[in-house]
C-alpha cells in the first residue's frame, strides 16, 4: 500500500507543480482530439442533417452499417490506417507516419461514426412538425438544413462532444499511428500505456487522474447541454 | 382540360396513396379564387391530407393538379409552395421570439431586410399581436400561439391562404376576429383562403363555397344532412324513412340533402316535389343573418331559411312542419 499512496502523491505533485511533461502531453491530446472532433464535426454534422432529412432506398440498411462501424475496435482502425499510411503504402509518400496529424486522422475517422449517428437520431427526435413547418414557409434545401442545426443545436453540439470525448480516451489508434514519441505524439493514453511498463508509475497516475478529470469536465458538458435542450 | 380563369385549383382524378392505402381519391375538385372555401369533414376524412396537396408539400400519387390555370407537373414545388402559406392546425414554432418566427418565412422568401420588417409588422398589427412580438414564444399560451403561425403565414402575403382547423382553439371573441380577417383578406387582398373544419356549421358560415370531405372523397354540398343506407328500386332507404332519388342512380351507401336546397311548407305540399316528410321542429337557431331549423321527421333535418320565412311561417319549436325535397337535389355516392 505504501507504493500506491506514495505514487499518488508524487502524482499530485506532478500535477499542481504544472510538470513540463505533463503538461505537453496533455496539451498534446488535447489538441489532437479537439482537432479531431472538429474535423468530424465539420463532415458529419451536414451528411447526418442529409442523411436524416431525405429518404433514399438503403436507408436502413446505411443506419445499420453506421451502427456497426461505431463499434469499430479502434486497433483495427489503426491497422488499417498503418497499411495507408506507411513508407511502403499508397500514401506512404505524404510521411504522415507517426505524426500528430496520422493521430488525427484516426481519431477522426473512429469518431465520424458516432458524431454522425447523433446527429441523425437529434434531427430524427426534433418535433415531428419542425421539417413539414419549415417547408411550407418556403426554405430551400440549405435554408432547410441550416434551421434545423440551428433548432437542433444542443443536440448537435452533445454529439461532437461525446466523439471528443471518446477520441481523447482512445489509445490503441494514437499508439499505432503516433509511436508515443516524446512532446511530439505522446498522448495521455499512449503515456499511460507504455511508460507505465517503464517504471514511471507516478507519471501514469498523474495523467490518469487527469484524464478522468476531463471525462468529467465532458460528462457535465454534456448533462447541462441536455437540461438546457429540455428547458427551451 | 377546359381551364376556368376563376380558379385558383382545379384537380382531376387526384389519387394520394399513403403506405399503399388510398387516403384520398377525387375525380374532381375545383377551389375559386378570392373567396373562401371550407373543406368540412371529420377527423381522418383526408382534409389535412388535402390540404398539404394544395400547399405543394406533397405530390399526389396520380392526377392533375393546376393552380391558377396552370399545370403544376412540370413546376417545381418550391416555387409553387412559395406562393402558398398553410397555418396547420397545431402549428410549430421555432424557438426564438415572436417577431423572429414572423420573419423566418420572409427570409427564407430572400425579401430585403425593410420589406421583411415592414410586411411583418403589418401581419402582426393585422392579426392583433404588435404587443408582444418580443417575447419568447415558449411563454406563449395556445390561442397567442396560433395567432403567431397565422402572422407568419399572413406576412408573406400569399396568393392563397391555407388553414387546418383555425377555429379550433379559439374563444368565441376571437373565432369572430378570424371570421372577420379573412373577410377582409379576401375582399380588400385578392387572396384565396381555404379552411378545413370538422364542424359543419362553422365551415357553412364562414366560407362562400364548401367542400366536404368523407373517408378520402369529396362531395361538393355541405354534409349536414348525411344519410347511411341503400338502395331499393327508386328510393334511398334509412331505415327509418324513404327517399325517393333519381331513376338512374342504382348503388351508393351514403345520400346527402344541401340544407339549401329543402322547402319547408306548413302543410303538405302538392306538387312535383317528390320527396315529402312530415315532422316537428326541434331546434332553431341564427348565425350571421342566416337561421337554421332542425326538423325530426323520422331522420333529422337541417335546414336553412330566411329570417323573413321564419316569420312568415310561424315556426316555433314543436311545430308540426313538412319538409319537401327534389328527388333530382340529393347526392348519393
Amino acid at each position: 500500500m505504501g507504493y500506491f499512496s506514495e505514487s499518488l502523491s508524487a502524482a499530485f505533485d506532478l500535477i499542481f507543480q504544472l510538470d513540463q511533461e505533463v503538461w505537453l502531453i496533455v496539451m498534446t491530446s488535447l489538441k489532437v482530439s479537439l482537432l479531431a472532433a472538429f474535423f468530424a464535426g465539420l463532415m458529419a454534422i451536414p451528411l447526418g442533417i442529409t442523411i436524416a432529412l431525405n429518404e433514399f432506398r438503403g436507408k436502413p440498411f446505411l443506419q445499420q452499417i453506421l451502427n456497426t462501424l461505431m463499434a469499430m475496435p479502434t486497433v483495427v482502425i489503426g491497422l488499417l490506417l498503418y497499411g495507408l499510411l506507411t513508407r511502403q503504402g499508397p500514401l506512404g509518400d505524404l510521411g504522415l507516419l507517426y505524426t500528430p496529424a496520422a493521430v488525427v486522422i484516426a481519431e477522426c475517422i473512429l469518431i465520424l461514426p458516432i458524431i454522425l449517428n447523433l446527429t441523425i437520431a437529434a434531427v430524427q427526435s426534433s418535433d415531428e412538425r419542425l421539417v413539414p413547418t419549415l417547408k411550407s414557409l418556403g426554405a430551400n434545401k440549405l435554408q432547410l438544413a441550416t434551421q434545423v442545426i440551428s433548432e437542433t443545436r444542443l443536440a448537435v453540439l452533445a454529439a461532437v462532444v461525446t466523439g471528443f470525448g471518446r477520441a481523447i480516451g482512445e489509445v490503441g489508434a494514437a499508439m499505432m499511428l503516433g509511436g508515443n514519441i516524446e512532446g511530439f505524439t505522446r498522448t495521455m493514453t499512449t503515456a499511460i500505456a507504455l511508460e507505465t511498463s517503464k517504471g514511471e508509475f507516478e507519471l501514469g497516475l498523474a495523467l490518469g487522474l487527469l484524464l478522468l478529470t476531463i471525462a468529467f469536465i465532458v460528462n457535465l458538458g454534456l448533462q447541462l447541454l441536455s437540461k438546457q435542450g429540455r428547458s427551451q | 382540360m377546359s381551364q376556368n380563369k376563376e380558379m385558383a385549383y382545379e384537380l382531376t382524378d387526384i389519387r394520394y396513396e399513403y403506405f399503399e392505402r388510398v387516403a384520398l381519391e377525387i375525380p374532381h375538385l375545383k377551389i375559386k379564387k378570392n373567396q373562401i372555401t371550407s373543406l368540412i369533414g371529420s377527423n381522418g376524412s383526408g382534409k389535412t391530407t388535402l390540404l398539404n396537396l394544395l400547399a405543394f408539400l406533397e405530390k399526389p400519387t396520380s392526377g392533375q393538379v393546376s393552380f391558377f390555370t396552370e399545370d403544376t407537373k412540370e413546376k417545381v414545388q418550391l416555387e409553387l409552395r412559395r406562393r402558398v402559406a398553410l397555418v396547420s392546425q397545431n402549428a410549430y414554432l421555432l424557438r426564438g421570439s415572436v417577431l423572429e418566427n414572423v420573419l423566418l418565412g420572409l427570409k427564407f422568401h430572400g425579401f430585403s431586410k425593410a420589406l421583411q420588417i415592414q410586411q411583418a409588422e403589418q401581419a402582426m398589427e393585422m392579426v392583433g399581436i404588435s404587443d408582444f412580438s418580443d417575447r419568447n414564444v415558449r411563454k406563449l399560451s395556445g390561442g397567442e400561439a396560433q395567432k403567431v403561425t397565422l402572422a407568419r403565414a399572413l406576412a408573406l402575403q400569399p396568393e392563397v391562404l391555407l388553414l387546418d382547423e383555425p377555429f379550433s382553439y379559439l374563444d368565441q371573441s376571437s373565432i369572430e376576429q378570424l371570421e372577420f380577417l379573412l373577410a377582409k383578406l379576401t375582399n380588400e387582398f385578392d387572396t384565396t383562403v381555404v379552411l378545413s373544419t370538422h364542424d359543419q356549421l362553422q365551415g357553412l358560415v364562414v366560407a362562400s363555397d364548401c367542400v366536404s370531405l368523407l373517408g378520402g372523397n369529396v362531395v361538393n354540398s355541405p354534409l349536414l344532412n348525411l344519410f347511411y343506407g341503400e338502395i331499393e328500386a327508386h328510393y334511398f332507404s334509412t331505415g327509418k324513412i324513404d327517399i325517393y332519388v333519381p331513376e338512374d342512380i342504382k348503388s351508393g351507401k351514403r345520400l346527402v340533402v344541401d340544407p339549401a336546397e329543402i322547402v319547408l311548407s306548413n302543410e303538405s305540399l302538392v306538387s312535383s316535389i317528390r320527396n315529402n316528410f312530415q315532422g316537428r321542429v326541434i331546434a332553431i337557431s341564427e348565425d350571421k343573418g342566416r337561421v337554421w331549423i332542425t326538423v325530426d321527421a323520422g331522420e333529422k333535418f337541417y335546414v336553412q331559411i330566411t329570417r323573413q320565412s321564419l316569420s312568415e311561417m310561424s315556426i316555433n319549436i314543436g311545430s308540426d312542419i313538412w319538409v319537401n325535397f327534389k328527388s333530382t337535389t340529393v347526392k348519393v355516392f
